[in-house]
């Protein structure tokens, strides 16, 4: 199955290094619209645009700057950005495990899969069924793009989840917003326990759905039958991806395929 | 302190109604950076543009659709949206309880603080009853016009709000095709020994953003017109299946 | 139901449930399918060799469930050739290869109707030997259409140097096969090669082609499914039986006859049974021999 790979590398820990790809965990389930020109209903995309010449602006004239004053800039390069923790961009280290019911769900941020790359499958293998064996996760330093990051590596359903973690400076403290009062209404708590007691289930997510999506595609299927559709311009695209000659080539030929019937 | 408060609303289930205020509970430092046009760095703009004449779109001249199959939408009023959006109410729904470990992390969105608004003592009664019987909430709410799936947990003195994704936006590890191989019970052995010795209360408190620092020192040098050390450095020879019971044999008499 | 033990070359070989209706609603039993098979084995055999084989298995017969089957059986014969390829998720698997007779005997008599192979050999499972046109004309559209548009993919090809040659699939449509045979070739080239194709004819004749997969797109028209080009794909073999209601083959055909039928009412006219599959091959020899010699390039490389 075709994946988009984010990232590739190895993870390690102690002497066993692990060819691996990071790839999606999770998608937005969001209703996602398309911008349209209201003129003729083509699709826009978003583009980097240059204010002063008012032009959009290829790739290869974008660079990235760092702001130390109105209008000036310290640039810095891609290479330059990797240079600065080179190793943690290739390897996500496993320095220490802990124990992953100690991890308070706040730190939490965002969840990857990984996946062997060739070679990796039994390393792998062996980290996803001794980190499932003993109930522990482990800790690494990832460098991905601009960013660092803290993450925890688990094993889940025999596979590796990859999460990034907050740093912990990252964490707002929550004193200021304590209950001033401390008293506690037992006989309130006691209903409230009974209460939770009527409720208790086994979580399974599978019962809940995006009540907003729902109600938005119920609407657009509404829209279908009501037949209120616009199409897009036909997009002067160049036929599929080929190389340019072997189109020539074939458009060549088309035309006297055409002639000649 | 915690962050601004961004929402109000109320916590239901049974005859229980405990009025709350949201906050964010995490905020992220990041150094930013801003993208330029080359010739004379000028700060670039985000703009909407015709995907084939290549211009930009001004706002007045923007419709909002929803793309049936290739290349037809359905075009969509935003008044029309907003009355099929669900309505916002103020009340956080409690389905059901489930013992606290219970949820992958894999689901979580955001955390939120809840601070207590005026019901302070049945607020206080929630939190104790929660962290006496060990367990989180499963609720619903609409928040802005978003559908929100999520756990109320105790923590310490106060409630928390975690966010969670619908069961079909996570993508499952079956679909990864991942094989199976067989492992020696040697291997498993050696390798869960390696695991426990290695392993370390958490404390998150250790880690720091270094990378923040180190990029900030980056800044400098090229500030003050350092050359920039490009190292290139090397990647792990990965293990090779036939020595991992070695590599594994190996670390464990390092750390032991 | 009749047990039989036969020899070929020297080895024994038991067949069972010959009597067994595999066609019901036409008659076609296992001893019928087996003779079939054995007498296009000279024409079928060059096109299965060192190919790992896809069994399609109706161990019930045409009307009810099937299976693929792309390991080759534990319980096979010990003198059955095999080999070892390796999957895309890089699992190994063992493979049969279809290289005698006793061995298309032994895989029929497992009631594997049809026979799937991919591009490339065994020995060379990333080197495609032909590129593929396969056409699937989408209702209402039929074979006479898919006619149409082979005919016309025929002449594109012909100013680039390259020959193709057509085939029933024996099911709804036709398949077209350019012979490369050149150790260079890759999947990557002629899945690039055929797309292009693919998608020129559909931009020229709108109405009659489409490129694209999805459902919606191929009402009425002939879909040329270039993704097909694939290490992971499998064709029906030519001389193939069809697991349909009668014992229709995946049948070469000489361009000429495409000619002849195309735009004349019955689609039907195009297909090929299995009796009349044998006396043709037995009259005319293997139409698709070429597709296994004769060595052509892709314009762009």
């Amino acid at each position: 199955m075709a994946r988009h790979v984010i990232w590739s590398g190895t993870v390690s820990f102690s002497l066993v290094a692990i060819p691996v790809q990071v790839v999606r965990a999770v998608e937005s389930g969001r209703v996602s619209f398309r911008m349209l020109h209201n003129k003729d209903y083509s699709p826009l995309t978003r583009r980097m645009f240059c204010p002063k010449e008012e032009l959009i602006v290829p790739p290869d004239e974008i660079v990235r700057g760092y702001e130390i004053g109105p209008d000036r800039y310290i640039l810095i390069t891609d290479e330059e950005l990797e240079s600065v923790s080179p190793e943690r961009s290739l390897t996500i280290e496993i320095i220490e495990f802990i124990d992953i019911e100690e991890v308070d769900l706040i730190y939490y941020d965002h969840p990857y899969y990984l996946v062997p790359a060739k070679g990796g499958e039994k390393a792998y293998r062996l980290l996803v069924e001794v980190m499932h064996r003993t109930n522990k996760a482990g800790l690494a330093k990832f460098v991905l793009g601009e960013r660092e990051y803290l993450v925890a590596v688990k094993s889940t359903e025999g596979g590796l989840v990859l999460i990034t973690l907050h740093y912990s400076d990252e964490i707002l403290p929550d004193e200021d917003i304590f209950p001033k009062e401390e008293e506690i209404a037992a006989e309130e708590q006691s209903r409230i326990k009974g209460s939770i007691n009527k409720m208790l289930a086994d979580f399974n997510p599978e019962q809940y759905a995006d009540a907003r999506r729902e109600k938005i595609m119920a609407f657009l299927k509404k829209k279908v039958k009501e037949k209120v559709m616009v199409q897009a311009p036909e997009e002067e695209k160049a036929v599929g991806e080929g190389p340019a000659d072997l189109i020539a080539a074939l458009e060549e030929s088309m035309r006297k395929v055409k002639e000649d019937r | 302190m915690a962050g601004r408060a961004t929402w109000k609303g109320y916590i239901h289930f049974g005859s229980v109604d405990v009025p709350v205020k949201l906050h964010t509970a995490v905020k992220e430092e990041r150094i930013q950076f801003n993208l330029l046009h080359r010739p004379d760095l000028i700060k670039l703009k985000q703009q909407m543009v015709c995907a084939y004449e290549k211009v930009p779109v001004p706002v007045e001249e923007q419709a909002r659709g929803f793309e049936l199959e290739e290349g037809k939408y359905i075009l969509v009023d935003p008044e029309e949206l907003e009355q099929a959006e669900p309505a916002d109410s103020r009340m956080i729904e409690v389905h059901e309880f489930v013992k606290t470990g219970q949820i992958d992390p894999v689901f979580l969105e955001r955390t939120y603080y809840l601070e207590p608004d005026v019901n302070v003592k049945g607020y206080n009664a929630l939190v104790g009853a929660l962290e006496e019987m060990d367990v989180e909430g499963i609720c619903t709410w609409t928040m802005r016009k978003r559908s929100y799936l999520g756990s109320l947990q105790a923590r310490g003195k106060i409630l928390r709000l975690h966010t969670l994704r619908y069961a079909d936006e996570v993508i499952p590890v079956k679909s990864l095709d991942l094989q199976n191989f067989s492992l020696s019970e040697k291997e498993l052995k050696i390798g869960s020994d390696l695991i426990n010795q290695l392993t370390v209360p958490f404390e998150p408190q250790k880690f720091a953003n270094e990378h923040q620092k180190k990029l900030q020192k980056l800044i400098d040098q090229k500030g003050r017109g350092e050359k920039i050390a490009i190292l290139h450095p090397r990647r792990l020879q990965p293990t090779a299946p036939d020595n991992l019971l070695q590599a594994l044999e190996a670390s464990l008499k390092k750390v032991a | 139901m009749s047990q039989k033990v036969i020899e070929i070359a020297g080895k024994r070989l038991p067949l069972s449930n010959l009597e067994k209706d595999l066609y019901p609603s036409y008659g076609f039993t296992k001893a019928h399918i087996l003779e079939y098979y054995r007498r296009v084995a000279e024409f079928i055999l060059p096109h299965l060799q060192d190919r790992a084989l896809t069994f399609k298995r109706y161990p019930e017969g045409v009307e009810r469930d099937f299976f693929f089957e792309k390991r080759c059986p534990s319980h096979r014969p010990a003198w059955a050739k095999t080999a070892e390829i390796t999957r895309d998720n890089g699992e190994r698997m063992t493979v049969c290869l279809v290289n005698d007779l006793e061995t298309l005997m032994w895989v029929e008599n497992l009631a594997s109707l049809e026979l799937h192979v991919p591009l490339a050999r065994a020995g060379s499972p990333a080197t495609p030997d032909s590129v593929v046109f396969d056409l699937d004309p989408g209702e209402p559209a039929n074979m006479l259409d898919c006619a149409r548009v082979a005919l016309i993919l025929r002449d594109l090809l012909i100013p680039l140097q390259l020959t193709s040659y057509v085939k029933t699939s024996g099911q709804k449509g036709l398949h077209v096969f350019v012979p490369l045979n050149r150790k260079e070739t890759t999947f990557e080239d002629t899945k690039e090669f055929s797309k292009a194709v693919a998608e020129i004819m559909q931009k020229n004749y709108p109405d009659l082609v489409t490129a694209k997969m999805a459902k919606e797109y191929r009402k009425a028209k002939v879909f040329i499914n270039w993704s097909q080009n694939d290490s992971s794909s499998t064709m029906i073999c030519v001389y193939s039986l069809r697991a349909r209601s009668k014992p229709y083959v995946s049948f070469p055909l000489a361009w000429r006859e495409l000619e002849n039928l195309a735009g004349q009412g019955d689609p039907e006219k195009l297909q090929v049974i299995h009796s009349e599959a044998v006396r043709r091959a037995e009259k005319q020899g293997d139409l698709f021999r070429e597709v296994l010699v004769k060595k052509q390039q892709l314009p762009h490389l």
